[in-house]
């Protein structure tokens, strides 16, 4: 239960590693909205410049990665029914299915979209500390109004806590009623309610249990505030992100 | 009740002061009925009782996480139930489950967690948190996720969380359940360096043989009462009227019993 996903932090000090938290949110909205209005030789003008940086910081992912095979099935899909559901001028029709052109082009957009953002996601939760990036939310949500920061970056850094136990949660129940044969049983309904209702259980108590503890360690919303310093390099970082990307707008 | 003489060491003062403590849950279950006692600063005090006996819920008093139906408790003079916040300064406790006890992403970030709602500054927090990590003799695993630790190392993460806070109790329920031989004697040495160094200790366990050695006083607890307290040799032989099994080498004197050997 290790590594659960291929979206978990590795140390380091590469240029990537050191940048504020803040700079590294902010360029990933940015880079994410500029990628909705640009086409797919802007999506690869965005993307260039990220997976050099992803190389150099030794933060790219790993193409054996289970995340990555799930991403090929996922823009495979995504690709194939863009290409079908899209009018336009025919490229290739088997019986009632007609592949247009503009199916084609507008399913690489999206994937491009898709492995941009990924690629984003990855980068920044494999430089960044959970609790950095926690910090980096609260910060950028606290001016705004109605939205509890502190709760928001308290109960972020709770997932990011509770998704092994989770897991081993749902390990243990399962492992307990394969002992009891329960693929024995050939009802999927049936199988799924004798192993959510316990899990769901389980993985309450514990949530309560958790609750306790915090109360005991005299849990507050006004704590300690997260320490966050931008220097030049930051700035230089941010500034330098944000003219790529007018460059990349105004081509 | 049978009360018998402890020995002082020294003339420390009372720490711990519980009156006449009544609790009742909300299905109207009594959970302690009438409990009174006085635990001198620096003690080591441990709890014992079967299942249901009470332990766990008197436990839960001492920081104001179950309120008396009745009674009062105080730690360092200070009522426990008017003032919370500094009740759970003073008085650290460790669950049963480390597991769902680790709050923080990292080993640094739990230690961290007791001194950042305490709203001390940022400087003051790593200071605190080094000297617990390092105290608990886990400071090479500060950057490590919590979850990957060992059952021995959660415990003493759990209890550099509490170090953290500096408080002035220790209160650890049934610190050895479900951990393997090296595990209790990491947890065993680390409570023990804790008693050495000033820290007034209560523990409840069912399992005497592993720390009763090391204890200055045993109380037992059946039926949300005290039943009997005192030192621990003229009271081990006296378990098993309490639902806990007596160690099976307390006939050699109760200083034989050591897992520290």
């Amino acid at each position: 239960m290790d590594e659960l996903t291929g979206f978990h932090y590795r140390s380091g000090s590469s240029v990537l590693h050191r940048l504020d938290v803040r700079m590294k949110l902010l360029l990933l909205a940015l880079f994410s909205a500029a990628g909705l209005h640009v086409n797919s030789a802007g999506l690869l003008l965005l993307g260039l410049p990220l997976l050099a940086l992803a190389g150099f910081s030794r933060v790219a992912p790993s193409l054996h990665s289970r995340e990555l095979r799930g991403l090929g099935l996922l823009l495979g899909v995504v690709f194939v029914a863009r290409t079908i559901s899209t009018d336009g001028a025919a490229l290739l029709s088997m019986g009632t299915v007609v592949v247009s052109r503009e199916g084609v082009r507008d399913g690489l957009q999206v994937c491009l979209r898709l492995i941009l953002v990924f690629l984003m996601g990855s980068m920044l939760a494999a430089s960044t500390r959970p609790a950095d990036v926690k910090a980096g939310v609260q910060w950028l949500l606290d001016p705004l109004p109605f939205i509890p920061a502190e709760r928001v970056g308290t109960m972020l850094g709770l997932i990011v806590r509770f998704i092994p136990l989770i897991f081993e949660e749902v390990s243990r129940t399962m492992d307990a009623q394969r002992a009891r044969a329960v693929e024995n049983r050939r009802n999927p309904v049936y199988r799924m309610v004798m192993f959510g209702i316990p899990l769901l259980r389980r993985v309450l108590e514990t949530s309560d249990r958790l609750a306790l503890a915090m109360e005991a360690r005299g849990y507050t919303e006004s704590r300690t505030g997260p320490e966050l310093r931008a220097g030049r390099r930051d700035w230089a970082a941010l500034a330098a992100g944000g003219c790529w990307l007018a460059l990349v707008m105004a081509v | 009740m049978t009360h018998l003489p402890v020995e002082k060491r020294g003339a420390m003062p009372v720490i711990i002061q519980i009156e006449n403590l009544v609790h009742r849950f909300a299905d109207g279950t009594v959970g302690l009925e009438g409990v009174s006692m006085q635990v001198a600063e620096g003690s080591f005090v441990i709890i014992a009782g079967a299942n249901g006996s009470g332990k766990t819920t008197l436990l839960r008093h001492l920081n104001g996480l179950l309120r008396p139906t009745s009674g009062t408790v105080r730690v360092a003079g200070i009522d426990v139930a008017k003032d919370l916040l500094r009740a759970r300064t003073m008085v650290g406790m460790m669950f049963q489950d480390a597991d769902s006890q680790i709050v923080g992403e990292t080993v640094y970030a739990d230690a961290a967690f007791g001194p950042e709602n305490l709203k001390l500054d940022r400087a003051e927090i790593d200071r605190r948190v080094q000297e617990a990590l390092a105290a608990t003799g886990l400071a090479h695993l500060s950057g490590k996720r919590p979850h990957l630790l060992s059952g021995g190392e959660k415990r003493r993460l759990a209890i550099a969380g509490i170090l953290a806070m500096q408080p002035r109790v220790i209160v650890f329920d049934e610190p050895f359940s479900n951990l393997d031989y090296p595990g209790v004697r990491q947890v065993l040495g680390q409570i023990l360096q804790l008693h050495r160094s000033g820290q007034t200790i209560l523990l409840t366990t069912h399992d005497l043989e592993k720390v009763l050695a090391h204890a200055d006083r045993l109380v037992f607890m059946r039926g949300g009462k005290i039943e009997c307290d005192g030192p621990p040799p003229a009271l081990v032989a006296a378990a098993e009227a309490y639902g806990v099994k007596r160690p099976r080498a307390a006939g050699l004197g109760v200083e034989a019993l050591s897992w520290m050997n």
